[in-house]
């Protein structure tokens, strides 16, 4: 029997060499707050049409080049007429939950008929985004809100782990903002465009921005979620689409890199 | 007693400290504002266009702020301050409501001046935290003369007749230096050095679009839309007009 | 006079129940125990004036300071527990300084006044049982004169934390007198000279001493030079301009 007390719940010395006591004797060092996200999710996109807004994220959750999880969903509806997807961090994304469901509970209390809208909740998430950085202890992620504006008119909006915020007809975090970015913006570029653009137009070009989302961003998966939040006040969760009609012939063609000889 | 059990062994490579990860709290979101003052009129103007990186996030982000203000619409104060957007609009926001706060305890309009130390009080107050922009102030004063006001990030300020803030303020300040206060330029008949005079208001306004369009050419943070907004003693007319988009 | 009332007087922040704050009413009654001090508006100015009452034929009667500058536009003449006053004065003169920091401007007489007042309330147990400020209410009322954006103005502050503007108006224990004179006295279109002359001449209707050079003060507040205590010289001419004009006609 060991009767040092120290040495107890250590590896045994004979089995792993000498204990690197450092470990124990390390100070706490600078104070770290910081962190860097472990579990992910890659790109939302979102863009406005004639009768609402359209958002889609993937079901990816990644380790870093790890797909880890394929079941994450990172739409989440907010009330009953708004929808948040997240982007970054899972562990922050579900902290991000939870104050968005406490702070839906709170609302709820007086039932004076009132409701949070998109705007609000865009409102609260800028602010929390932008305080936590502010304490050099970020949520690490970029978000985007749809929903309704109090005049009826359509809502979307962006906030990171920053607290930078934007509004525009057709959003995108991640490789989004390089790879969808362009292809909704073919339809949808100024806030007038979206009138001219219906819910079967806009799914199809989501559904295509998710396709090439998935054939060039590593860090993405063929299952996704499309949300869609018309202005009637109704959200529709589309779960498990998958991409269609892909074609990889193209991946033979590429040289240069992998294992192909020459 | 136990000195001897945690004595560091001397080949230990094992890291004293944890692994500090790097969080930088700041971006750059572009845009360029630019302020002129003349005889009856102040003008603040910005484009719109809201980046990151290469990425336009959003091309139509207005960011000229105006303060109401007691003493009637005249009074009114515009604001921007450009650079970390987040920052700029947490600053705005904080102006927006000390403005009001002033205007309840005092019972009298804010003044240009007095807003301009203001904002100089709260960037010194975050000196070792700053608010990452640059900041122009412009308005009316008591006589109905324009004014205007710029900031360095932790609130040195000064009073002038012009600036540019933002991404192509290298671009704009010295062609304004040149039109507006007549630097370099020289009387042709007595060889004397000109004199800067107030501009007229319809003579600015070409000017500033011209400026905008050409630094458009010129700035890739900069375009889309130009948005300015006028202080004279009718209040703040807001004007658009658009940019390059590519 | 107060004998009966000794249930609700524990507490300093206990409502009696016709709704009064007794330990808040015995400290504006403290104001009438010290000496009077006046304050006269007019356009060109404000005239305060105290008196200095001597206890003992020993005391420096210059070391009586019952006139304080609070900023270079606005002074206050003070009448009750004056040691209280030094806390107001204080915050008073930290205001205005932080008012010029942060704003690049002098702060207006009101504005001076209310956060003096702001003060006057801190007394007695926080809400959130948090440690309060005060134990029980300020002794002293302040008369507040300065010179503005709006004008010259005189304002009065009491224990209870209002404040009023006056045209004229007198605190401490000759007051009651004191006021009437004011108010029989007083017009719109008195000059600052004369406005010095009254204020003397309604202190030495009430005081006991005999008025002199020595046992009253006088300042003034105008737009051209702000605060200001007269001199020993000062108060030696505008004493004998006061003795010359009641030297009946013959």
């Amino acid at each position: 029997m060991d009767h040092m007390p120290e040495n107890w719940g250590r590896p045994r010395n004979d089995v792993y060499g000498e204990y690197q006591s450092a470990i124990h004797n390390a100070g706490q060092g600078p104070q770290s707050r910081t962190q860097t996200p472990s579990i992910t999710g890659t790109s939302v996109i979102a863009m406005k049409f004639d009768n609402g807004v359209m958002l889609a994220a993937d079901n990816l959750g990644s380790y870093g080049s790890l797909a880890r999880f394929t079941d994450q969903e990172r739409l989440i509806k907010v009330g009953n007429e708004t929808v948040v997807g997240i982007s970054g961090d899972a562990s922050d994304q579900q902290y991000i939950e939870l104050l968005l469901e406490r702070l839906l509970i709170e609302d709820n209390y007086p039932q004076d008929g009132h409701h949070l809208r998109a705007p609000h909740i865009y409102e609260y998430l800028s602010r929390v985004m932008y305080n936590r950085r502010s304490k050099i202890d970020p949520l690490w992620n970029a978000i985007l809100v749809a929903g309704k504006n109090d005049d009826g008119s359509p809502f979307l909006g962006y906030v990171d782990l920053l607290g930078v915020t934007y509004s525009s007809p057709s959003i995108a975090t991640g490789y989004g903002a390089y790879l969808a970015i362009p292809l909704m913006r073919k339809i949808v570029s100024e806030e007038a465009d979206a009138k001219n653009v219906s819910e079967e137009q806009a799914r199809k070009v989501i559904d295509e921005c998710m396709k090439v989302l998935f054939y060039r961003d590593a860090r993405s998966l063929d299952k996704y979620t499309v949300a869609t939040v018309t202005l009637d006040g109704e959200v529709k969760m589309d779960k498990n689409v998958r991409c269609q009609n892909m074609n990889w012939r193209f991946a033979e063609g590429i040289r240069g890199y992998g294992t192909q000889k020459q | 007693m136990y000195a001897e059990h945690f004595s560091e062994p001397a080949t230990s490579h094992v890291a004293s400290a944890p692994i500090e990860h790097q969080f930088y709290p700041y971006a750059s979101n572009g845009g360029t504002i630019l302020a002129i003052a003349g005889a009856d009129y102040a003008l603040l103007a910005g484009d719109t266009r809201h980046i990151t990186g290469y990425s336009i996030n959003t091309r139509f982000r207005p960011s000229i702020h105006t303060l109401e203000n007691l003493g009637g619409p005249e009074r009114a104060i515009v604001v921007a301050a450009n650079g970390f957007s987040a920052d700029g609009d947490a600053l705005v926001r904080r102006l927006a409501q000390r403005a009001e706060w002033y205007t309840y305890n005092h019972n009298k309009p804010l003044s240009v001046s007095a807003c301009a130390r203001l904002v100089q009080t709260m960037l010194y107050g975050k000196r070792t935290f700053p608010y990452y922009v640059h900041t122009i102030v412009a308005g009316l004063d008591e006589s109905g003369r324009g004014e205007v006001y710029s900031f360095d990030p932790v609130g040195s300020y000064e009073r002038e007749q012009c600036r540019a803030g933002g991404s192509a303020a290298s671009l704009l300040m010295p062609f304004l230096d040149n039109q507006v206060n007549k630097k370099n330029q020289y009387d042709a008949a007595t060889g004397l050095p000109q004199v800067a005079t107030d501009l007229p208001l319809e003579e600015t306004l070409k000017l500033v679009k011209d400026a905008f369009s050409s630094v458009t050419e010129r700035h890739i943070h900069v375009g889309d839309y130009l948005e300015i907004k006028i202080v004279t003693k009718e209040g703040v007319k807001v004007e658009y007009f658009p940019l390059k988009r590519d | 006079m107060f004998l009966t009332r000794s249930e609700y007087d524990r507490g300093v922040s206990t409502f009696s129940p016709e709704g009064r704050l007794f330990q808040v009413e015995y400290a504006i009654e403290a104001i009438k125990l010290g000496s009077t001090a006046i304050g006269v508006a007019t356009a060109e100015g404000v005239i305060l004036g105290v008196e200095k009452r001597a206890t003992s034929v020993l005391l420096e009667s210059s070391s009586i300071e019952k006139i304080v500058e609070i900023d270079r536009h606005i002074g206050a003449a003070m009448s009750g527990l004056t040691a209280d006053a030094r806390t107001m004065i204080d915050h008073a003169r930290v205001e205005s300084q932080n008012h010029r920091l942060t704003f690049d401007e002098s702060m207006k007489v009101e504005s001076v006044t209310q956060s003096v007042c702001d003060l006057a309330l801190r007394f007695g147990e926080g809400a959130d049982g948090e440690e309060s400020v005060m134990s029980r209410p300020f002794g002293v009322a302040l008369l507040i004169a300065g010179v503005d954006e709006n004008g010259p103005q005189l304002y009065h502050a009491d224990p209870s934390g209002t404040f009023y503007r006056y045209d004229a108006k007198a605190i401490g224990s000759g007051s009651e007198g004191a006021q009437a004179e004011l108010q029989n006295e007083y017009h719109s279109s008195l000059t600052l000279a004369e406005a010095e002359q009254l204020v003397l001449k309604t202190l030495k209707q009430v005081m006991e001493e005999k008025l002199d050079a020595k046992n009253v003060q006088l300042s003034s507040v105008t737009p051209e030079q702000g605060f200001r205590i007269y001199s020993d010289d000062e108060m030696k001419a505008v004493v004998e301009r006061l003795e010359g004009s009641e030297v009946p006609l013959v």
